[in-house]
């Protein structure tokens, strides 16, 4: 009966079903980002029984905040189609906001210490002079820049960390989008942003202290008599709840309408348009909000690695993180954390002297030497042979009902 | 029956190559009307242009009862306004299921922040059932559009266009890559919507014109040749010339 109309109000199964009903891949990342919570916090030296050292839990927290920029990633590249290459530069930037309270503080501390001995208490003038005579002495300064200005305020740079990452990428996608870029262009065009910011840091007069970066940004201000393997475990839970979140936050996003239109973009964008779909909006509304979610990862990053500067925000880095989403598997959420967790752990293993080198007799082969061929390697084998990439293995477990 | 669209001495050049020739054409609401024309007569440039994808050199294009000029908006304002396009090849989203196809097409608001939050009401399940009843698709709605065949990828097109519930369609070559009875259905569909909206087919099948049986517009070199019945333009000695005689 093709043309038989239903008149009931009886809605389709699918449509009444709860989110998380119909997205079980969440309940189980929630789960098993559960269980390596608190498996790494019963093993830590800080909260359990110590077989996990500090420096691990770091790495380990450092690389749950690298799944969270590669999801943000995979929702602009996989979903909505912009191949991105340059939302490390977001990243950077909110280490950079967060890195300034820190070293701002921890600094003041310690300068008020040292001059409260003395038998007339300081000045706030004198305090804030020798605070930047502190940071700025190294690259030849003793002026506080005015980007520092708030730099005393922890809910300033807090802000900032969402604000920088936000409005630069509102700006910059505003122009690229509404000339209508696309393609290679954009991907070229994002090269060129994360390179000019980082050309730009690299000078001593930006405020930002030049290729020395912000540094000892482990020691936390006013928690700075607490030892790093408290310290450590606070910011690893940190990292697993911005993680859990943000992977919420982005499923809920792309499971919906809003996803279908991203997809339908990334498909075909001339269609969606005649749909009276204003394209443009949508890519600067996932362009940014992408831009936030990578600044709000870059701040749990950077003060578990203790220091940054302009390097990380080398081009390089943006297109590591197109390489790990590509090789976990884009268009899948999950399959942007395993890519970015397994790659970015093997590059650890590898670069780090814990992979045994290989003695071939005629040739001795030196991980450190050869991790990036591996990667590269490993990179077009999954392009030609995986496109999918290693998520698309669970395609094989779970079959779809017909 | 008053006039929908008026498209007045439009002119557009490609790289020396004026496609568009002071083309000016009109089509009221509701009607239905067919247009031919030898390849390259600019058919689908006058569809580019009426859908905002092309801006033309000169000329007007007006739209409704406040004569709003078209050539001032984007694709999407002009969607939403009201004109719904199907392309020659059928572009559905090949990767999304029939049901996500059509509930893209309806028209509900177009916003990020409103799409973000929607969730189908039972409105819009009973117009996708209903929709996909229209075209024959009630059995195929959760299965992906990709797997459709080439008949069934045309009128899933064909039924997001009628979601968007628009006032005049612009219906490239329907037809192509159908069976005789699927070319059947297919114009029914069309004299159906036809009653209420203004309906514009391109199509190079005289067969499936004379099944529409309405006002058919010839286009050549860019410019109306002729208009008025089908028997009436395949009379015309120019049309044979450029068009049927070869």
């Amino acid at each position: 009966m093709p043309f038989d109309i239903p008149r009931t109000t009886a809605t389709p199964a699918a449509s009444k079903r709860s989110f998380l009903h119909e997205n079980p891949s969440v309940l189980w990342f929630m789960g098993l980002l559960g269980v390596f919570t608190l498996g790494v916090t019963i093993l830590s030296e800080g909260f359990g029984i110590g077989l996990i050292s500090t420096n691990l839990v770091k790495i380990l927290g450092m690389t749950l905040c690298l799944c969270l920029i590669a999801i943000a990633m995979d929702v602009v590249w996989g979903y909505c189609g912009i191949l991105s290459l340059g939302h490390f530069a977001f990243f950077g930037l909110g280490g950079y906001a967060i890195g300034m309270w820190l070293m701002y503080a921890r600094t003041e501390i310690n300068i008020r210490d040292s001059l409260g001995r003395g038998t007339i208490p300081p000045t706030e003038l004198e305090v804030s002079e020798a605070v930047a005579a502190q940071i700025f002495g190294v690259v030849g300064s003793s002026d506080l820049p005015l980007i520092w200005t708030f730099a005393h305020s922890l809910t300033f740079q807090l802000a900032m960390i969402v604000l920088v990452p936000g409005l630069l990428a509102l700006i910059f996608g505003w122009l690229a989008f509404r000339s209508r870029v696309t393609g290679v262009y954009l991907s070229i065009l994002t090269q060129a942003m994360t390179l000019a910011l980082s050309l730009y840091l690299f000078q001593n007069d930006t405020g930002l202290r030049g290729n020395n970066g912000l540094s000892g940004l482990q020691n936390i201000p006013g928690a700075l008599h607490v030892p790093q393997s408290v310290i450590s475990m606070w910011f690893f839970w940190a990292s697993a709840f911005a993680l859990g979140a943000g992977y919420l936050l982005f499923a809920w996003v792309v499971a919906g309408k809003f996803g279908s239109v991203i997809r339908a973009i990334r498909d075909n964008e001339a269609r969606v348009r005649f749909l009276g779909y204003n394209v443009e909006g949508y890519k600067l509304f996932v362009f940014t909000i992408t831009a936030v979610v990578s600044g709000i990862a870059g701040a749990l990053y950077y003060p578990q690695a203790g220091i940054i500067n302009p390097a990380e925000i080398a081009p390089i880095a943006s297109i590591y993180l197109a390489v790990w989403v590509a090789i976990g598997g884009r268009g899948r959420l999950y399959g942007a954390v395993i890519g970015a967790a397994f790659v970015s752990l093997l590059s650890s293993w590898l670069t780090g002297g814990g992979a045994p080198n290989i003695d071939l007799g005629f040739y001795r082969i030196v991980w450190t030497d050869w991790w990036l061929v591996l990667l590269g390697l490993g990179f077009v084998a999954v392009t030609l042979f995986f496109p999918k990439g290693i998520g698309g293995l669970f395609d094989y477990l779970v079959r779809k009902k017909p | 029956m008053s006039t929908l669209l008026e498209v007045s001495g439009v002119s557009v050049t490609f790289d020396g190559f004026r496609a568009i020739n002071n083309l000016s054409i009109a089509i009221g609401e509701p009607e239905l009307r067919a247009v031919i024309g030898p390849n390259g007569a600019g058919k689908t440039t006058f569809m580019d242009i009426v859908t905002g994808k092309t801006k033309p050199d000169e000329g007007k294009v007006l739209w409704g009862e406040r004569s709003v000029n078209l050539l001032n908006y984007s694709e999407s304002q002009i969607a939403k306004m009201g004109i719904g396009r199907k392309f020659q090849k059928p572009t559905v989203f090949e990767d999304q299921s029939v049901r996500d196809n059509l509930a893209m097409a309806l028209a509900n608001k177009r916003g990020p922040f409103s799409v973000l939050i929607w969730r189908p009401t039972d409105r819009d399940s009973a117009r996708i059932e209903e929709l996909a009843a229209e075209v024959g698709l009630s059995e195929r709605l959760d299965d992906s559009a990709g797997i459709l065949s080439h008949g069934q990828k045309q009128w899933l097109e064909i039924g997001m266009l009628l979601a968007q519930d628009p006032r005049l369609l612009l219906v490239d070559e329907p037809a192509a890559g159908m069976t005789p009875a699927e070319r059947e259905h297919t114009t029914d569909l069309l004299k159906r919507a036809a009653k209420t909206r203004a309906v514009m087919v391109i199509e190079h099948d005289m067969e499936f014109i004379r099944r529409l049986n309405c006002r058919v517009t010839v286009l050549h070199e860019g410019s109306v040749l002729a208009e008025g019945s089908l028997d009436h333009v395949t009379g015309n000695q120019q049309v044979i010339d450029v068009y049927l005689g070869r």
